[in-house]
């Protein structure tokens, strides 16, 4: 039908376009936003607190009885990794204590029994390409609660911090903000009326220059 | 139990191991070893966070949401005492090769060993060791291995337990008893072991009838035949390489293929460690002088300040002229007097001359030594020179032989397989060996092995032997077995298992006791019960302990003797050889030796070995006839074409590759390859040598032909691509070589000892970038140039250390090797008589470095310590880096090279290190690892790092301690030294690069006044090249 | 004084006659016929059968340049012949030549508008449309060729958890930057000089989608006096900001080697080269899609002899540039007196490469010389060849400077062949594919040539004194059509 008059949108259409350019605008920002929170470790990692095979307490174990966290976890100091206790850890105690409910206890008494490990989820897990050393922390007058937050304070252990690379950085560029006297590291309840002037001190005392090289952790 | 046929390749591995599984032995050794985890460890996909995890095991449970695979620790339920999870412990222990051992320290993590090192309290590995050494923690865990017991019954094969056959043999063995066993045979591998010996007195008490023959395919009889004839009975030679200045070696590669190799080595360096007056540092002495005669460029050979490449059928010519020489030059020649004529006067005369002067000049300073493939007569003649110059007692010494008057190794497997085919055995136990692969072609073993009724084969791997034997018996590893083995000086080390038997194997001392019904049977009580009938009762236990700590019993080294020469007929007999000899000149002969890879073949199934360049030829996974440029230009031959080899009967079809410096007229082939049941990585590599081999001429055939048959095959080389082989390359090749690697004369070193600094000239440097500084450590490195033999144990050191995969031949081909640590080879002069440079090439860490810059993801940076770091975890592979190296020392994942591994193969991988994923790239970190581990300890402990605490794999396993790493920036530690020496230089520092990695320049110490060689250049500078690079 | 015959004139524009100018447009055109002419192509229910063909056999080879990318990506890069030393090869071979071909579009359009060279009219639309999708093809390299492609976006700065950003030192982060900036730019050149004409095409239109679909594209374009005015004045402004991409872009692409240290990299002349190079092999693949389309579409007199001898002397001059460059290289590597440097000329003239070599310089030295030749230059049958064989030789540029470099550099111990795998070559006819997939696409639905410039160019412009005035003043003459006919019936009778 050569010859009609050429088309053209409506005018009403005018109208759409600001709402069309809102709604692509908007949107794009609303998803970039969605996604950076979403796979944040703040999000994905942090209260992560999965099942254990026994429901063992810290808040009693470390809290009310006050056992020290080396007690249980004897190689942080000497080693890379704190290492979960043996089940004959469990049992110096529980042989002879047995308070509260006891079917808690099964697990154990299997395991140390049969010999076979009890199986216990990971909580604070790493990369496998992070190579973290606690002896090297700890030793330095970075306390536990730090990084793993007041364990003795959870009934079930849940991860409190990132653990994010920036997260790790931020200690390191920064330590003055997490020092403490090293005979302080295991304290849990461990406060400073000012942390940052203890802390310049203590990185003076201790010669805390902690290494921001990729192979102090990559390797 | 259902049969499952034939050996178990990769492909049924795990049926068979599901099978295994049925019987108690494995869920007993599956418990102790990884207890209650090994099905989900077998099974699971995980890689090295099993490894990494702490406690004892770990198995991977779905994915949880958008987190990673849940893991799950699983801890010890009671704690071995002393036992931190996840930090390793080294234990001292020792392996035994061709019959006598090195000592060594196996690092194990959580009950796990992963890495070799040399046990430095040790008299021949002092710290130090060689590839095989390092590659036996592969071999450990190989899934091709061995497993149980397996009967064959008809054209069956059926799983049996250990108990089944201790039933068996108690039955077919008490049987025997009734003639003393006169129908019974033992083979056994040579051995050096006192409770093998001691295990063999007491089988030869129960069964007085019973025959044992020992038989290795390489053997070193000739040397045992030659002390015989020159002292009347069996002495064993030794060498003090380091009290030496000038070493002759007739056909023997002293630093390579020898027991005493590394001890050889470190010796020998002692004697290169020249400071700035050209003398040993420390010492009045003179840098040492190496005399090789030889046909096959060995290590030895390459590192020979003046060589003589000659057939090996003419050495003894060359010997016996040297002799005559000497007789002339009024030195009194014991034993051999007049016996020699100079009727036939040899070409090489002013060589001879010359050494006979310089052997002269140095009487009481050194070594005449001759190789195993020489006659007896040879080394008989080698003796009594050392007498005649006064070696014996300075440099040269002597002890017992183990067994003096054991038949010849040829002997006793002739005798054995004669046996066999006419019928006069019924049992045959082989502890160890191949022999149905490495026993001479015209023996036939193999047929004689099926007249045999019963044939109980105890093995590492299912190899070409045990598929036809009756019982195959697993064999433990020695990192899995209790023993006690020799070094070649007579030292006992004590062999402790790192772990439990991987595959239910027995070692040969437990089989014996099983099979002669003796108690104790276990391993740990029989040596316990030698080494205490040894060494005496009181306080056993502590020297026990002592002796496990220290990896040595102390004191238990042979006593040295002088034994007098007697007069023997072989002067005059080996004249006469010689001057029959000149009527097979113009033959061509073919030379047997032990491979680099392989060894006699037992090493097939090693990957690591496998894709380790042959020191000289840098060849893979592959063996080739050797040819002289000379013969190759004359029959129109280039590397990989194929020929026929035809030597007394016998034909075999392999390729060629040509190598400067072999003798004209002489193939050398080496042994061990062409295996058909190796494993999945061994089998039908190479070709197989053994069939040409043949009791009269087991080390060296003359009247071979060759014919080329105009066929092609690939030989994957790391260096000199042919495709790249144009004239222009050469030629600049050649001019390059002068900087690259800088090497003098000594007499030349001494008028410049700054040499190495006006190998290249260029303009000022001045770089784009602000310089780092470096408050704290600044790790350096240097190679001694003069120092390196190449013998490669730092490349599969590094291998072992770092968890770097093989990509097997067609990729090597490709030119994807992934080696962190390259030896590069090159040759200079004559193709006839060249002079040969090793230069281990690594990363240089460069303090400018040009990849650093390049890389847009920042993967690789630069440290506050110096180091080039790597970030595996932030490399997205762009390449640009490794463009960008002038070393050209960056390795890229061009596949996922873990793909394929079994999980038993991923136990060797090293926690400490990241396995890299496919597409990113990798390469030398000065194994920060080690660096990291030690820099934490020492300020756990608020100490300074002591110079030489860290050290890289490459400069641990070297066994002349070339490579030396430290701290730069403490002035005295030794790596500074070092760097101040003037010798030192930076290979392409004209680039401003900056490489923290220096060499120091090679001396080359030719008599004076110059020995005549065939065209050989004087090793100056004159390449002096001016250059610069903006 | 003595004017030519009327009708020599009238058929060869290619003559240059001092007292007049040549027409741009032959036939007895006017606005109405140049129209009918462009759009029919674009309306026409059913293209030729060769286009079929021709789609079809791009579009089977794009599917297996996407098979392709798919193995690359589950199984690795190795599947390529890259090696140890050469750790680049065909993709970024590959990368550089297409980068290379998208210069010409921007060029004409841009440089050409502001040097207001007239005769681009013809040929602008779709030479801009080449260099889209030459740079769609080129980009499509970068990404694959990584280790890890799905980590690619790291080379952008962006806040993460990680705390890390690009190296702003590396050349490959100043590339995507500024290959992502051309394209774009490009794309906004390219799609505002559209805009009149589409609008022509929905006013033309006769079923309701396409009215709809060229409606939106056109954004409501009226051809009111203030919708001209802003236009000229967006293009011109657009024109000012593409002219300096086009010689940057190809600057920055030329850092990835001139940045590094390897000698036949190493060089400062390289930005200069790289761009002379690039226009080169981007009028070269002007020519070869030109001269069959306007053979096929009947736009002879629009895309006429004239613009392409044009296009023959510029791929002449350029040439000339790209052979002085090669002659160059060779006498600062000797002058330099680097050793490293002049061994790796030599070594690409008479070393294992010398093949690649000499291809290269034949191509692109020896046979733009043929242009020299009024003949050659107006033969289109020369033409089509010549610049077929310019791009072949402009990709063998590519691969010298790449792989030759890489695979002999300074330790002789490393020296190292590259030889090419099936999947290096699927892939690279692949992304061919793609390209005249794209293309094929461009000329069924968009005027291939830009209607509105044309007619500001045509004599009629001026003499309807009416409507919009066009770029710059009236000029070439229009021959009486009484005149023509006699010409003609010459023609005929001679």
């Amino acid at each position: 039908m050569q010859g009609s008059r050429p088309f053209v949108f409506p005018r009403w259409t005018n109208s759409l376009r600001t709402l069309i350019a809102a709604v692509v605008i908007v949107g794009v920002l609303y998803a970039a936003l969605v996604v950076a929170y979403g796979a944040s470790p703040q999000t994905t990692d942090v209260g992560y607190q999965p099942e254990q095979p026994v429901t063992y307490s810290h808040a009693k174990h470390a809290g009310e009885l006050g056992i020290d966290c080396r007690y249980c976890h004897t190689t942080v100091e000497q080693a890379a990794h704190a290492a979960i206790p043996p089940t004959q850890t469990c049992m110096n105690c529980h042989t002879n204590i047995t308070i509260g409910n006891s079917e808690k206890l099964t697990p154990v008494r299997e395991s140390n029994a049969s010999g076979m490990p009890i199986e216990w989820v990971r909580v604070h897990d790493l990369p496998d390409y992070v190579y973290f050393n606690h002896s090297a922390h700890v030793r330095r007058g970075v306390g536990c609660a730090s990084c793993h937050g007041r364990v003795d304070k959870m009934e079930l252990v849940h991860q409190v911090e990132p653990l994010s690379m920036g997260w790790c950085l931020d200690c390191h560029r920064r330590p003055e903000r997490h020092l403490r006297p090293v005979k302080e590291v295991f304290n849990m309840g461990y406060t400073t009326a000012n942390q940052l002037v203890d802390g310049r001190r203590l990185k003076e005392l201790y010669n805390i220059n902690p290494s921001t090289d990729c192979s102090t952790c990559h390797r | 139990m259902p049969p499952v046929s034939g050996p178990a390749t990769g492909k049924t591995y795990w049926r068979s191991l599901d099978e295994l599984a049925d019987t108690p032995e494995f869920r007993k050794f599956v418990e102790s070893e990884f207890p209650n985890f090994a099905p989900e460890l077998l099974a699971s996909p995980s890689r090295r966070r099993f490894l990494k995890l702490m406690g004892a095991s770990l198995a991977m449970a779905g994915l949880t949401g958008c987190r990673w695979p849940k893991e799950t620790i699983a801890p010890h339920g009671s704690r071995p005492e002393g036992r931190t999870p996840g930090e390793s412990v080294q234990y001292a222990t020792a392996m035994e090769l061709g019959g006598s051992a090195v000592g060594l320290l196996i690092t194990s993590y959580d009950g796990r060993p992963i890495k070799v090192e040399g046990n430095p309290g040790h008299p021949i590995s002092r710290g130090a060791t060689n590839a095989f050494a390092q590659a036996s923690v592969l071999e450990l865990y190989d899934p091709d291995r061995s497993k149980g017991v397996m009967q064959r019954q008809g054209d069956q094969t059926f799983y049996r337990s250990w108990d089944q056959f201790a039933a068996y043999a108690r039955r077919h063995f008490d049987a025997l008893r009734a003639d003393g066993g006169k129908r019974l045979c033992v083979l056994s591998e040579s051995s050096s072991s006192p409770s093998l010996a001691d295990m063999r007195e007491r089988f030869g008490r129960a069964f007085p009838a019973a025959k044992w023959w020992e038989y290795e395919p390489i053997s070193r009889d000739n040397e045992r035949l030659g002390s015989v004839r020159a002292f009347g009975q069996a002495w064993r030679t030794h060498y003090a390489l380091d009290r030496a200045d000038v070493i002759v070696s007739l056909d023997a590669d002293l630093l390579m293929d020898h027991p005493a190799a590394i001890g050889h080595a470190r010796d020998w360096a002692v004697g290169r460690d020249v400071d700035e007056q050209g003398q040993r540092r420390g010492t009045e002495r003179a840098m040492n002088r190496l005399y090789v005669v030889e046909s096959a460029h060995s290590v030895t050979g390459s590192m020979a300040d003046h060589r003589l490449a000659v057939a090996s059928r003419r050495v003894e010519a060359v010997a016996l002229h040297l002799a005559s020489c000497l007789i002339e030059r009024g030195v009194a020649v014991p034993s051999v007097g007049n016996a020699l004529s100079r009727s036939s006067r040899p070409v090489e005369a002013d060589f001879v001359e010359a050494l006979a002067e310089d052997l002269l000049a140095h009487r009481g300073r050194c070594v005449v030594a001759v190789g195993p493939r020489q006659g007896a007569a040879v080394h008989a003649l080698a003796h009594a020179l050392n007498a005649a110059l006064g070696a014996v007692g300075t440099t040269v010494s002597y002890t017992e032989e183990i067994e003096p008057d054991r038949p010849t190794h040829a002997e006793a497997i002739t005798t054995l397989s004669t046996d066999m085919r006419d019928g006069e055995v019924d049992t045959l136990l082989i502890l160890g060996g191949n022999p149905v692969f490495d026993a001479p072609a015209d023996l036939e073993f193999g047929q004689g092995l099926d007249a045999v009724k019963t044939v109980i084969h105890l093995s590492l791997f299912p190899n070409e032997t045990s598929q036809r034997c009756t019982w195959r018996l697993s064999r433990a590893h020695y990192l899995e077995s209790w023993g006690d083995v020799r070094a070649y000086d007579g030292t006992i080390s004590v062999v402790q298992p790192l772990i439990e038997p991987l595959y239910d194997g027995k070692t040969p001392i437990e089989v014996l006791a099983l099979v002669i019904g003796d108690q104790p049977a276990k391993g740990y009580d029989v040596v316990r019960r030698t080494l205490q009938a040894s060494s005496g009762g009181a306080d056993f236990d502590t020297r026990w302990r002592r002796a496990l700590h220290d990896g040595i019993v102390p004191g238990s080294a042979w006593p040295t003797a002088e034994p007098p020469l007697k007069r023997g007929g072989w002067a005059a007999e080996l004249a006469e050889r010689v001057r029959g000899g000149t009527a097979e000149a113009g033959q061509v002969e073919l030379v047997f030796t032990p491979d680099s890879h392989v060894y006699d073949g037992r090493f097939a199934n090693s990957g690591w070995l496998q894709e380790m360049p042959d020191p000289l030829t840098k060849l893979t996974w592959d063996n080739a006839a050797i040819i002289a440029p000379v013969d190759a230009e004359r029959m129109g031959l280039r590397r990989g074409d194929m020929v026929r080899l035809e030597a007394a009967g016998q034909t075999l079809e392999m390729p060629v590759t040509v190598l400067p410096g072999q003798a004209e007229g002489s193939v050398t082939v080496s042994l061990g390859y062409g295996r058909t049941a190796a494993g999945r990585v061994g089998n039908g590599t190479g070709f197989d040598a053994y069939r040409l081999r043949t009791v009269a001429a087991m080390e060296v055939v003359t009247g071979v032909t060759l014919t080329s048959t105009g066929r092609r095959t690939m030989l994957a080389v790391t260096q000199d691509h042919h495709a790249i082989d144009s004239r222009v390359g050469r030629r600049e090749r050649d001019k390059r070589l002068g900087m690259l690697y800088r090497e003098a004369d000594l007499e030349e070193y001494r008028r410049h000892p700054d040499f190495a600094q006006h190998a290249v000239h260029h303009l000022p440097l001045v770089s784009m970038w602000r310089e780092h500084e470096y408050e704290g450590h600044r790790w350096g490195m240097t190679v001694d140039l003069n120092k390196c033999t190449g013998c490669s144990a730092c490349v599969v050191a590094c291998q072992a250390e770092n968890n770097i995969a093989v990509v097997g031949k067609e990729e090597v081909d490709r030119g994807r090797e992934m080696h962190w640590i390259r030896i590069d080879r090159y040759f200079r002069g004559q193709p006839g008589a060249p002079q040969v440079a090793h230069q281990p090439v690594a990363c240089h860490h460069c303090a400018n470095a040009p990849c650093e810059q390049v890389c847009p993801v920042a993967a690789t940076v630069h440290s506050s310590e110096g180091l080039n770091d790597m970030v595996y975890n932030r490399c997205i592979g762009t390449r640009y880096c490794a463009n960008n190296c002038p070393y050209k020392v960056r390795r890229f994942n061009w596949f996922n090279n873990h793909k394929d591994l079994t999980e038993t193969e991923k136990m060797a991988f090293n926690p400490e290190v990241t396995v890299r994923a496919r597409g990113v790239m990798e390469k030398c970190t000065f194994c920060v690892q080690r660096i990291n581990a030690v820099k934490i300890d020492a300020k756990n402990e608020a100490r300074p790092i002591a110079d030489g605490e860290i050290t890289p794999a490459c400069a641990q396993a070297c066994p002349t301690q070339a490579i030396v790493f430290g701290e730069l920036n403490d002035a005295e530690s030794r790596v500074a030294r070092l760097q101040a020496d003037r010798r030192a230089y930076a290979m392409l520092g004209e680039l401003n690069v900056k490489p923290r990695t220096q060499y120091l320049a090679k001396l080359r110490n030719p008599a004076q006044p110059e020995v005549a060689l065939p065209g050989l250049p004087k090793a100056t500078h004159t390449e002096q090249t001016d250059t610069e690079h903006s | 004084m003595t004017t030519l015959p009327a009708h020599k004139m009238l058929l060869d524009t290619t003559h240059e006659d001092p007292t007049r100018r040549a027409p741009l447009v032959l036939g007895d055109h006017d606005f109405g016929s140049v129209t009918e002419t462009v759009c029919r192509i674009v309306e026409r229910p059913k293209p030729p059968r060769a286009w079929y063909v021709a789609f079809a056999v791009s579009v089977s080879l794009t599917g297996v340049l996407v098979g392709l990318i798919l193995y690359l990506f589950v199984t690795g890069v190795g599947v390529w012949g890259v090696n140890n030393p050469v750790g680049w090869g065909w993709a970024i071979v590959n990368f550089v030549f297409w980068v290379g071909i998208g210069h010409a579009g921007t060029l004409i359009s841009a440089i050409l508008f502001l040097f207001r060279q007239k005769w681009r009219t013809g040929i602008n639309r779709f030479a801009e449309a080449m260099t889209i999708f030459a740079v769609i093809c080129a980009g499509v390299w970068p990404g694959i060729h990584v280790g890890r492609a799905w980590l690619a976006y790291w080379l952008a700065p962006y806040p993460n958890q990680m705390q890390v950003w690009p190296n702003f030192r590396s050349p490959l982060v100043w590339d995507a930057v500024a290959v992502g900036t051309y394209f774009l730019v490009s794309l906004m050149f390219w799609y505002m000089g559209m805009i009149p004409d589409l609008a022509t095409i929905r006013d033309r239109a006769v079923t309701r989608i396409r009215q709809m679909v060229y409606g939106l594209l056109a954004l409501g374009w009226r051809g009111s006096n203030r919708q001209w005015l802003r236009y000229e004045r967006a293009y011109l402004l657009l024109a000012a900001l593409a002219t300096p991409l086009v010689l940057s872009v190809h600057s920055v692409v030329s850092f990835d080697f001139a940045v590094a240290q390897l000698p036949g990299w190493h060089t400062t002349i390289f930005p200069p080269y790289f761009v002379a190079g690039a226009i080169f092999s981007g009028f070269a693949m002007v020519m070869t899609l030109a001269i069959p389309a306007r053979q096929f579409f009947g736009l002879k007199d629009i895309i006429t002899m004239r613009h392409l001898e044009n296009i023959a002397k510029i791929i002449l001059v350029t040439g000339s540039m790209v052979g002085y460059g090669y002659g160059l290289e060779f006498f600062i590597a000797w002058y330099s007196g680097n050793s490293y440097e002049s061994f790796a000329f030599l070594n690409r003239a008479l070393g294992p490469y010398a093949w690649a070599y000499w291809i290269m310089v034949t191509c692109n030295v020896a046979v733009p010389q043929l242009f020299w030749f009024r003949k050659c230059r107006t033969n289109v049958w020369v033409l089509l060849g010549a610049c077929i064989l310019v791009n072949v030789g402009m990709w063998f540029e590519r691969f010298v400077i790449v792989v030759s470099s890489l695979s002999s550099d300074f330790l002789p111990s490393s020296w190292g062949y590259f030889s090419p795998t099936a999947v290096d070559i699927m892939m690279l006819v692949g992304s061919f594919g793609l390209f005249f997939t794209l293309f094929l696409l461009f000329l069924r639905y968009i005027p291939m040539v830009a209607m509105a410039e044309v007619k500001s160019v045509m004599p009629q412009a001026l003499m309807e004194g009416t409507g919009h005035r066009p770029l710059g003043d009236y000029w070439g003459d229009m021959p009486h059509p009484e005149q023509r006919h006699k010409a003609v019936d010459a023609e005929a009778r001679s």
